[in-house]
């Protein structure tokens, strides 16, 4: 007898079993929604986490912010960067722990997050080509746009792995195969996933719609900001989540973004500029 | 007339239509001669490109330099184009995507050579 069809639900509720996010999320965004909160509530909260604090810091002195490493407390990077963008890059930090020990068979880590964190960057840059608020947000869809395919890797390895051969061979965009053999597609595991964290529906709707960015409603230019991104990552070719060829174009995405043609040259030099330190800060070894 | 972006811009050169902002407002008029001070001022707003009279569309370049010899080339573009297998290329977007990844490709190579 063939394998029972993966059942998106169900694979995602065993997922929230084992994994989860660390309390501090939580606990930031309760901060952060409480006007009585103060400031330095929100500053102390992750000040606690000695790891975290590391990580935003050296972020926030990267070449992505570009402050000429002049920010030595969290209060000062809260003050300058704001305490919701510390929020959303703590949880892309968070989420990358979150992972941590998934068996790399499948796909190798260090590539899926090299190419989460391109797509991330990538998206940040549009977003402030575009003049958006909180570009943030933007990198942190980018950086968790494909954790279902993590999801997948361990509670459907077999099926995910045949598929992944089969496209590497047949040129067959892998989302498109995934929604043919099983009815959903990555995009939709990790949209459920944070939904189920209750991560906001600006983050997690593009997430969910990073292939089809028509289908995002609430959202449409979060979406088709990561839809671009995720494409100009992979033609970049660095990094893999299991995807080997290009996506292809969602046009409308491309004409709701309004960007001028010209203006991919630009984007892919300052990539240049931020990925590898980025990387480095995000997925390295150093602990405290 | 010819979309230009602002880095290639130099003196002399005729806007064929106004150069706006996002918002709609214009910032130099149809028909200026661009100087030195105007190029310093649209880099400074952020805009992206200008149209500019009597030039041809579209403005491609050429994919490499003459350094880079066609067998080197060649290779590379067919490498690619199997990468890019699932994009339509006619799109404007997607060629220009395609030409600056065989760009990078074809530089990081000869940097390693």
């Amino acid at each position: 007898m063939r394998r029972a069809k993966p059942d998106l639900e169900h694979i995602v509720n065993n997922a929230t079993t084992v994994y989860s996010l660390p309390l501090i999320h939580d606990r930031l965004t309760q901060a952060i929604n409480n006007p009585k909160a103060s400031f330095a509530d929100i500053t102390t909260i992750i000040s606690e986490d000695q790891g975290l604090s590391f990580r935003i810091l050296k972020l926030a002195n990267s070449p992505m912010f570009g402050y000429h490493k002049n920010i030595d407390t969290i209060t000062k990077a809260a003050t300058i960067i704001g305490t919701q963008q510390l929020r959303d890059l703590s949880l892309a930090i968070s989420v990358m722990g979150v992972f941590k020990g998934i068996p790399e068979e499948l796909i190798n880590m260090t590539s899926f997050w090299q190419h989460s964190i391109t797509c991330g960057i990538v998206a940040r840059i549009l977003a402030t080509c575009r003049r958006e608020a909180n570009v943030e947000r933007f990198f942190v869809s980018g950086v968790l746009h494909d954790i279902g395919q993590l999801v997948l890797c361990t509670a459907i390895p077999e099926q995910l792995a045949e598929l992944i051969m089969q496209c590497r061979d047949s040129g067959q965009p892998h989302y498109q195969a995934q929604g043919e053999a099983w009815g959903f597609d990555h995009s939709s595991v990790s949209g459920e996933m944070l939904s189920k964290w209750k991560i906001p529906q600006i983050i997690a709707e593009p997430v969910a719609n990073h292939h089809s960015p028509s289908k995002a409603v609430t959202y449409p230019v979060e979406a088709a900001t990561l839809h671009l991104s995720d494409l100009i990552a992979h033609a970049l070719q660095a990094g893999c989540s299991g995807e080997t060829h290009v996506p292809p174009l969602a046009e409308q995405a491309w004409d709701l973004l309004d960007i001028p043609v010209s203006m991919l040259s630009t984007i892919l030099k300052q990539i240049d500029a931020q990925l590898d330190e980025t990387m480095a800060i995000l997925f390295g070894k150093e602990h405290l | 007339m010819g979309l230009i972006s602002t880095e290639k811009l130099a003196e002399g050169l005729v806007l064929a239509s106004d150069v706006l902002d996002r918002s709609g407002r214009m910032l130099l008029a149809s028909g200026v001669e661009l100087t030195t001070r105007h190029i310093r001022m649209l880099m400074a707003w952020g805009i992206a490109e200008a149209d500019i009279a009597g030039v041809d569309v579209p403005q491609q370049q050429p994919v490499a330099s003459s350094k880079v010899d066609d067998a080197l080339l060649q290779p590379m573009e067919e490498e690619l184009k199997l990468i890019f297998s699932n994009v339509d290329l006619e799109h404007p977007a997607m060629a220009e995507l395609f030409r600056l990844c065989l760009l990078r490709k074809v530089s990081g190579e000869t940097r390693q050579a």
